[in-house]
C-alpha cells in the first residue's frame, strides 16, 4: 500500500503485459527482465499453488466419493472426469479474467451485474429448472448453469465499484444505495429458494460494506435488523419445513432422540457426516477406504458433504492440509487486498475473500456439526460446473488486482 | 490505499478470518481425535450386517436307527420389511390385500390385521424376513414367485425345514417337542455360541430339548456390507451352517409301541371294572410304564399316558389346542408320568423294607411271622389294628413267602420292631435302604424328572417344629405305613424301575438314560466311531451291598409272585401263567390307596430271573388292583421278548402289525 510503484504503465491492457514489448526485438530471456512493472512478472505463485493443490484433491475427492462401493461394482469415473473438464473451463475463464485489466471492470460491472439479473429472473421462469425444490438451473444440454453462484462475482464487482467512487464517505443514502444493489438479487434467490448462496451474497455485502467505508453505526442497524429479520422469519411460515429443520437440527444434534429418528432427513444427514468425519481420526482411513464414503452412507457427498470424504479418508492430516491451503489462498487474497493500488481492487479482493471464508465456514462447519445444513459448495473441492468456474474467476480477479499493483 | 480507516479495517477482517480458521481447526481435532473412537465404531455399524441361516435340525433315531423325528421342508411366505418401509401408503395396503387374497386357500390364512401385527413385532431383525404363512400349496407359492413386481418385491417365498414324526405321536414324551423360543429362553442364551434369533424352534421338552445343544447345529453366519438403503454391497464372510447332529436313543421303537398299547389297553380294561366291588367305574385315565436294561441303565421303552402330538407344536401352537393340553380334566397329557409322576409305591416297596431290615439284622430271612391277617399294636391310641388288603390269613410266612403273596402283617410286624428297638437300629433303617436303592433322589435321567419322597423321623420332626398345628411327631403307625410304601412315601415309576434294576444286576445302582449315543448328521446307524460325536457310558452312581444271602431270598421272593410255586399262589401268578419255564420272572405287585380316589395299581418286576435283561414297572392311576391292571401291562410288554415269535412289526406311523396278545385274566388278586 504504502509502497511507491514504479511508475510505468504497461502499453496494453490486454493480456498478461506480453504486448508490452514488440515481439522479436529482443530474445525472450532479455525481455523477462525488460520491463518491471509488467503484470505476469507479479503474479501470485503461492496463490495459484494452494489453488491448483486444492483443484487436485478436490478432483480426487469428488472420484472417492462417487467411484462407487467397489467390489463387484464396477467404477464409475464420470464424475471425476466431469469435474476436471469443470477445472479446466476454470482456469481459461480465470485467465482471461486475470488478463483484463481490473480497472476496466469498473465499467464493466453494471454490465454484468444486469447480465446476472436477467438470469435470475429467467431462472425463475419456465426456463429455469428445478432439483431437490430448488429452481435454481439452467438446463444447457447435459449441463447445469446455476446464475446464482456467478451473482456473487457480479456483485462483488458492482458493490466494489459504487463504494470506490464514495471514496470512505458512505453516509445513509450512499448505504442505502449498497443495500439495495445487494438486496434485489438477494431476494430473487431466496425466491428459488437457495439459502446457501443467499447467506454467501449476505456476507459478501457486509464485508464490502464495512471495508469500503460504512459507518458502524449503519452496520449495526443492519445486523440488528437482520437478527431480529431472521428470529421472525423462522419462526413463521414462510420457510419451508425442511429448511427449519435443517436449522432446528443443528441446534439439537446432541438431543440423542432427534439423531436417532428415521434414516431420513437432515438429523441423519449431519450425524452420517460426523461419523464420517470422526471415523478418520488422526491418520484417516486411507484413500478409496473409507467405509462412510464408499457406501455413500453420507448424502450429497461429492457436492455439499465434499469434506466428510476428506475427513474420513485422509484423516485430521489430510483434512487439516486442507484448511491449510484454504488459509494459505484467504491470507494471499488479504495481503492481495492491501497491497491493491487502488480502492476498487482492494474491495474487489474483500468481495472476494468474505466469498470464499464464508462458504469455506459454512461448509466445513455444517458437515462437523458447528453450522445449520445449507446447500452450498466448498469451493475447488465439490463437484459442480458453476461453482468451480466462479472460485477460478474469483482467483482470477484476485491475480489480476495483486499482478497490476504497480501498473 | 493511504488513509488509516481502511488499514484498520482491513485488519479486523484478518482477526475475524483468523477465529474463523480456530474455530475449524478446533472442531475438526475434536472430531477426528477426542471423538474419533466412538465415532470410527459407529461407522462401523453403519456398514456391516449379520445374517443369521439356521441350520436343519438333527434327526432322532431310536436304538436301531429307526427314525423317530425327522425334518420335512415346507414353503412359508414372508415379507421383507425393508422393501415395505419404502413403498407408500397405497402401495403397502396393495400389497397386504393381493397376499391375503393369494394365501386364503393356505391352512390359517392371514388377514391385513394378523399381518400389521406380525410386521409390527420386535421379534424380527429387520434384516430377516417376517414369516406370514407356512405350508403354502406349491402352485400358490410359484404364482408369488412369478409374480414378484405385483408385490412390490416385498414377498418372499422360502423353504424352511419343519420337524415331522414318522412314528407319530410314538415315545412322545421322550422326543419331547420344538416351538418357537420364548423370552427367557433367548435372554438366557444370549451370549451362546449357537447364535440363537428371537425367530428361532427350541426344544421344549424331552430329549429335543436335554440335546439341544446336539440337535440345533451351528447357524451360518453371513456379514454383508450395505449401502445407507440397507442394499448388499458385497458378501464380506459367509460361514455355511452346519446340520445337527444325530441323537440315537436306547428306546427300542417297537418295543416302545407295545408297551404304549398295552398301558393304553390295560387302562380301558381297567376303566371297564368296579371301584372295590362297588357301583363306581375306575377311572383309569393315566399311567405309566417304563422298561430298561439292568445292565445298562438304558430306557428301552418309556410310556406316559395320556400322551399329546409334537407336530401341534411344528407350526406354533394356538390357544386352543394350548388350552386342550392343559385343561383341568386333560390329565396333564404334557407331563412325562415315568419320570414326572410320583406315586406311594404300596407293596412294591417290601424288598427295600426288607433289605433294610436284614442289613441292621432286625431280620432273618427265615424268620416266621405267623400272619392271621391283621396286626395290631399294643400300647396305642388311636388306629391300632392294621389288617391285610382283603384281611386274607397267610399263616405262617417267611421272607419269601411274605413278598409272593404279599403279607402286610409281615412287614407291620418289621416296621413296629425297627421302631420299638430304634436304639439298636436306629431310626430309620427301612429309609436308609430306600436312599441306598436312589428313592427321594433325582436318578440322573436326562429328562426333567422328581425327587420323589422318602419320609424320616428327621424330617417329621423338623416339620412338626416348623407347623405344630398340622404335623404330629413320628410314630410307630408311620413306621408301619412306610414298611408298606404307604404313608409319604412317593416314588417316581422310573426310580422304581431302576430300584428293581439294581436287585436284578446285583447291586449296581445305573444313572438311567434314554440317549445312546450322537452321530455326525446324516451318517448311518452302523456307521462306526468315526461318526459319533458323543457316546452315553452307562455310569454306576453307587454299588450297593447285595450279598448272596440277602439277595436270594429277595429275588426268590420276587419270583414266587409271579408263579403258583411252593410258596403258595403269587399275587401274579395267573398273570403270567402262560410264560415259558425259559423265560422267570421276578415281580412284585402293589396297590396304593390314595385318599379319595380309587387305588393306584402297580407292577415292578425284572426277567428273566437268572440273568436279568430288561427291569420294568406298570403304575395306573385309579385303576384298582396292581395284580390285576397293572401286571397285565407288563406281562403283556415281556410277553414277546420271551417268545419271539409273538413280537409284531412296526409299521410307519407307529402302528403295529398285529394286535398284541391278551393277558390271561388275573382273576382275583387281592394286591
Amino acid at each position: 500500500m504504502a509502497i511507491a510503484p514504479p511508475t510505468r504503465r504497461p502499453s496494453a491492457g490486454l493480456g498478461l503485459g506480453l504486448g508490452s514489448t514488440a515481439p522479436g526485438r529482443r530474445s525472450a530471456a532479455h525481455r523477462l527482465g525488460h520491463d518491471p512493472a509488467a503484470a505476469w512478472r507479479h503474479v501470485d505463485v503461492m496463490l495459484l499453488g494452494a489453488v491448483a493443490a486444492l483443484a487436485a484433491v478436490g478432483a480426487l475427492m469428488v472420484y472417492s466419493a462417487t467411484r462407487g462401493p467397489g467390489g463387484e461394482e464396477p467404477l464409475v469415473t464420470s464424475f471425476l472426469m466431469r469435474q476436471g473438464g469443470f477445472v479446466a473451463l476454470g482456469v481459461v475463464v480465470g485467465t482471461v479474467v486475470a488478463g483484463v485489466d481490473y480497472r476496466r471492470f469498473v465499467e464493466v460491472a453494471p454490465l454484468a451485474y444486469g447480465a446476472v439479473m436477467v438470469g435470475l429472473f429467467g431462472v425463475l421462469s419456465p426456463l429455469g429448472s428445478s432439483q431437490n425444490g430448488t429452481q435454481a438451473w439452467f438446463q444447457v444440454g447435459s449441463f447445469q448453469l446455476q446464475p446464482s453462484e456467478f451473482t456473487k462475482l457480479a456483485l462483488i464487482l458492482g458493490l466494489a465499484a459504487v463504494l470506490a467512487q464514495f471514496r470512505d464517505e458512505v453516509d445513509l443514502r450512499r448505504f442505502g444505495t449498497c443495500l439495495g444493489l445487494a438486496v434485489l438479487p438477494l431476494g430473487l434467490i431466496m425466491l428459488q429458494p437457495d439459502l446457501g448462496t443467499a447467506f454467501v451474497l449476505v456476507a459478501i455485502t457486509l464485508g464490502l460494506l464495512f471495508v469500503g467505508g460504512a459507518q458502524p453505526r449503519h452496520l449495526g442497524a443492519l445486523l440488528l435488523g437482520g437478527v431480529i429479520a431472521v428470529g421472525v422469519v423462522v419462526n413463521s411460515s414462510m420457510l419451508e419445513e425442511y429448511q427449519r429443520d435443517r436449522l432446528t437440527v443443528f441446534l439439537a444434534q446432541d438431543d440423542s432422540d432427534v439423531i436417532v429418528g428415521g434414516s431420513q432427513g437432515e438429523a441423519y444427514n449431519l450425524e452420517q457426516s460426523k461419523i464420517a468425519i470422526g471415523a478418520g481420526g488422526f491418520f484417516g482411513q486411507g484413500l478409496f477406504e473409507g467405509s462412510q464414503t464408499r457406501l455413500s452412507n453420507v448424502p450429497e457427498q461429492h457436492t455439499d458433504f465434499i469434506f466428510t470424504a476428506v475427513g474420513e479418508e485422509l484423516g485430521f492430516v489430510g483434512a487439516g492440509s486442507l484448511l491449510a491451503l484454504y488459509a494459505v489462498i484467504c491470507w494471499r487474497i488479504w495481503r492481495a487486498a492491501q497491497l491493491a493500488r487502488d480502492t476498487f481492487g482492494t474491495l474487489v479482493c474483500v468481495g472476494v475473500l468474505a466469498m470464499f471464508l464464508f462458504q469455506l465456514f459454512q461448509n466445513v462447519g455444517m458437515t462437523m456439526g458447528i453450522m445449520p445444513i445449507t446447500g452450498i459448495p466448498l469451493p475447488f473441492v465439490s463437484y459442480g460446473g458453476s461453482s468451480t468456474i466462479v472460485a477460478f474467476a474469483a482467483i482470477g480477479l484476485v491475480v489480476n488486482v495483486h499482478a497490476r499493483r504497480f501498473s | 490505499m493511504t488513509s488509516d480507516g481502511p488499514r484498520l479495517r482491513l485488519g479486523i477482517v484478518a482477526i475475524v478470518s483468523v477465529s474463523l480458521f480456530a474455530a475449524l481447526f478446533a472442531r475438526l481435532w475434536y472430531l477426528q481425535v477426542l471423538e474419533a473412537p466412538e465415532l470410527a465404531e459407529a461407522a462401523e455399524a453403519n456398514q456391516q450386517r449379520e445374517i443369521i441361516e439356521p441350520a436343519p435340525r438333527g434327526r432322532i433315531l431310536d436304538v436301531n436307527g429307526v427314525v423317530l423325528v425327522d425334518n420335512r421342508t415346507t414353503l412359508e411366505v414372508s415379507l421383507d420389511r425393508r422393501v415395505l418401509t419404502e413403498l407408500d401408503e397405497g402401495e403397502r395396503d396393495d400389497l397386504l390385500e393381493r397376499l391375503t387374497v393369494e394365501l386364503a386357500s393356505v391352512a390359517e390364512p392371514p388377514t391385513i390385521e394378523s399381518l400389521e401385527t406380525l410386521l409390527a413385532s420386535d421379534r424380527f431383525s429387520p434384516y430377516t424376513p417376517v414369516p406370514v404363512a407356512e405350508d403354502v400349496p406349491e402352485d400358490v407359492a410359484v404364482y408369488l414367485t412369478e409374480h414378484q413386481d405385483d408385490f412390490y418385491g416385498g414377498v418372499r417365498v422360502d423353504q424352511r425345514a419343519v420337524r415331522t414324526y414318522p412314528m407319530g405321536t410314538l415315545a412322545a414324551h421322550v422326543l419331547g417337542y420344538v416351538g418357537a423360543i420364548n423370552d427367557e429362553e433367548f435372554a438366557a442364551r444370549l451370549d451362546d455360541p449357537l447364535l440363537y434369533q428371537l425367530t428361532d424352534e427350541i426344544g421344549k421338552g424331552g430329549v429335543e430339548r436335554a440335546y439341544e445343544q446336539y440337535l440345533r447345529g451351528e447357524p451360518g453366519r453371513r456379514v454383508i456390507e450395505v449401502d445407507r438403503r440397507g442394499n448388499t454391497i458385497s458378501t464380506l464372510s459367509y460361514e455355511p451352517p452346519v446340520a445337527g447332529h444325530d441323537v440315537y436313543l436306547t428306546i427300542d421303537a417297537t418295543l416302545q409301541a407295545i408297551a404304549e398299547t398295552a398301558l393304553r389297553e390295560e387302562l380301558e380294561a381297567a376303566q371297564g371294572r368296579r371301584v372295590g366291588g362297588g357301583n363306581e367305574s375306575n377311572v383309569a385315565q393315566a399311567g405309566s410304564t417304563v422298561v430298561t436294561d439292568p445292565t445298562t441303565g438304558a430306557v428301552v421303552a418309556m410310556a406316559s399316558f395320556p400322551t399329546f402330538n409334537a407336530a401341534t407344536f411344528t407350526d406354533g401352537i394356538d390357544d386352543v389346542e394350548w388350552a386342550a393340553l392343559t385343561a383341568e380334566g386333560s390329565f396333564n397329557p404334557l407331563i412325562n408320568r415315568a419320570v414326572e409322576g410320583q406315586y406311594a409305591p404300596g407293596s412294591t416297596f417290601k424288598p427295600f423294607t426288607a433289605y433294610g431290615a436284614l442289613t441292621v439284622g432286625a431280620l432273618a430271612p427265615e424268620t416266621i411271622v405267623n400272619d392271621e391277617g391283621t396286626f395290631t399294636l399294643g400300647d396305642c391310641r388311636g388306629r391300632c389294628t392294621f389288617r391285610n388288603a382283603g384281611s386274607t390269613r397267610y399263616g405262617a410266612v417267611d421272607l419269601r413267602r411274605s413278598l409272593a403273596v404279599s403279607s402286610d402283617v409281615y412287614y407291620y410286624d418289621i416296621g413296629a420292631r425297627l421302631w420299638n428297638e430304634r436304639t439298636t437300629f436306629g431310626e430309620s433303617p427301612i429309609q436308609d435302604a430306600a436312599i441306598t436303592f436312589g428313592f427321594g433322589a433325582t436318578t440322573g435321567i436326562e429328562l426333567p424328572e422328581l425327587d420323589g419322597r422318602i419320609p424320616t423321623p428327621a424330617i417329621r420332626a423338623q416339620q412338626v417344629e416348623e407347623n405344630p398345628e398340622v404335623y404330629g411327631r413320628w410314630q410307630t403307625g408311620d413306621n408301619l405305613n412306610t414298611a408298606i410304601g404307604q404313608g409319604e412315601v412317593a416314588v417316581t415309576p422310573l426310580q422304581l424301575a431302576n430300584a428293581y434294576a439294581t436287585i436284578a444286576n446285583g447291586g449296581q445302582l445305573l444313572e438311567p438314560r434314554v440317549v445312546d449315543r450322537v452321530q455326525r448328521a446324516g451318517t448311518e446307524p452302523a456307521a462306526g466311531p468315526e461318526a459319533v460325536v458323543l457316546d452315553v457310558e452307562s455310569v454306576v452312581r453307587a454299588e450297593v451291598a447285595l450279598p448272596p444271602n440277602i439277595r436270594q431270598p429277595i429275588v426268590d421272593g420276587l419270583a414266587g409272585s409271579t408263579v403258583d410255586g411252593d410258596l403258595g399262589a403269587g399275587t401274579s401268578a395267573s398273570t403270567f401263567s402262560s410264560f415259558p419255564v425259559t423265560f422267570p420272572v421276578a415281580g412284585k405287585t402293589g396297590t396304593a390307596q390314595v385318599t379319595g380316589k380309587a387305588d393306584t395299581a402297580l407292577f415292578a418286576a425284572f426277567a428273566p430271573v437268572g440273568a436279568p435283561r430288561y427291569a420294568a414297572v406298570a403304575i395306573l392311576e385309579e385303576s384298582g388292583f396292581g395284580g390285576r391292571a397293572a401286571a397285565p401291562v407288563v406281562a403283556r410288554i415281556l410277553a414277546p421278548i420271551a417268545d419271539p415269535a409273538l413280537l409284531p412289526t412296526l409299521e410307519p406311523g407307529g402302528v403295529l402289525s398285529a394286535p398284541l396278545a391278551q393277558a390271561v385274566d388275573s382273576g382275583d388278586v387281592t394286591d
